[in-house]
């Protein structure tokens, strides 16, 4: 057998068989590469391309080998997974490299970080002042996760102390002009009503690049012509606004009136309205 | 403008915002926010009861100018 048809069988009969051994090892996401998955990926693939180049003259033995490099990880992956001190050794453990606030010297050293290194991950993480950082730990992938102080930190509505309406997720109801049946009855509505909607609006359904639908029923467009302005639903915002005028009036009433219990009536009327707006307005503003 | 008459678009304000809520209500699909525009109607509803008695009063004392 002339050495290049040798080398071709090899190949491709390599080819597949790396590709069934890799499929064995499991579907690990490469984006999380530990050092070890590295090791064992870049053995294999050596081993490959030596049996196949035919470097290793006896075929048997280059199998065996590439045989157990893949075998053997497997192996500790699934032992990984029921013994955490297997999984310690083989996927490395989170080292701390920042605690409250603080740098530890030794830590990184045990990591094998230069200072400069710890500066520049942190700064891929957007923290430019090492200050702001609470806590930060080496991830065994080699990335590092902070956790920011607490006045560092972005503000969400729950340390302002506000209040935040549930938003059920919107539905796409037009798409390209087409009307999409099945998210328009998982709304409870129907093509006539799109078609009132559109109609309110002034649209031609064929102009409607996107429409959704939100959890109040409200229509939000994008038109194929961008020069056309589709006004935006102000339905909870009109519905908001009106209540508060409801209110202030009610209060105008209970000055004006001089019979009390008219006074009383009004006076009971704004302050059940006021409640009902404290506690809609989480749905209807926001 | 009359108090009767004010008080009436007081009233058919509260009326089209009790609506709209109403509608809201049985079109979100989230059950707590359901609950709360539910409740909240209700409330107006009461509101609006109290507003109608009181109108009826104004216009017994101002018959001239009922139904503006």
């Amino acid at each position: 057998m002339p050495e290049w048809l040798n080398i071709l069988l090899r190949s491709i009969g390599l080819f597949f068989l790396t590709l069934l051994l890799v499929r064995l090892i499991g579907k690990r996401q490469t984006s999380r590469l530990t050092f070890f998955d590295l090791i064992t990926g870049i053995v294999t693939g050596v081993m490959a391309a030596a049996v196949s180049l035919n470097l290793i003259k006896d075929l048997a033995n280059g199998l065996i080998a590439l045989a157990v490099w893949t075998v053997f990880p497997a192996l500790i992956y699934v032992l990984s997974i029921k013994y955490k001190t297997v999984r310690d050794i083989v996927q490395g453990k989170e080292t701390v490299l920042i605690n409250h606030g603080k740098v530890l010297e030794d830590k990184l050293l045990e990591a094998r970080l230069t200072p400069e290194d710890l500066l520049s991950r942190l700064r891929k993480k957007n923290v430019f002042n090492f200050a702001d950082v609470e806590f930060a730990v080496l991830e065994p992938t080699g990335e590092v996760s902070t956790l920011l102080k607490k006045d560092k930190q972005p503000l969400t509505a729950k340390t302002l102390g506000i209040n935040v309406g549930q938003e059920s997720v919107p539905q796409t109801v037009m798409l390209d002009g087409i009307i999409m049946d099945e998210p328009l009855t998982a709304m409870g509505l129907n093509r006539r009503w799109l078609h009132t909607e559109l109609e309110k609006v002034g649209v031609a359904p064929e102009n409607v690049f996107i429409g959704q639908v939100d959890s109040v029923g409200q229509l939000y467009l994008d038109l194929f012509d961008d020069t056309i302005q589709v006004p935006k639903p102000k339905t909870k915002e009109l519905a908001y606004a009106t209540m508060k005028k409801c209110q202030a009036d009610c209060e105008l009433y209970a000055l004006g009136t001089k019979q009390p219990e008219a006074k009383k009536m009004y006076e009971k009327s704004s302050e059940i309205l006021s409640e009902v707006i404290q506690e809609l307005e989480p749905l209807l503003k926001r | 403008m009359t108090i009767s008459a004010q008080v009436r678009q007081t009233l058919a304000s509260l009326k089209g915002v009790q609506a709209t809520l109403e509608t809201f209500a049985s079109s979100e699909e989230n059950q707590e926010a359901k609950a709360i525009l539910r409740r909240n109607t209700q409330r107006i509803n009461h509101v609006v009861r109290d507003m109608e008695k009181r109108l009826s009063v104004l216009e017994f004392e101002e018959p001239q100018y009922k139904g503006f």
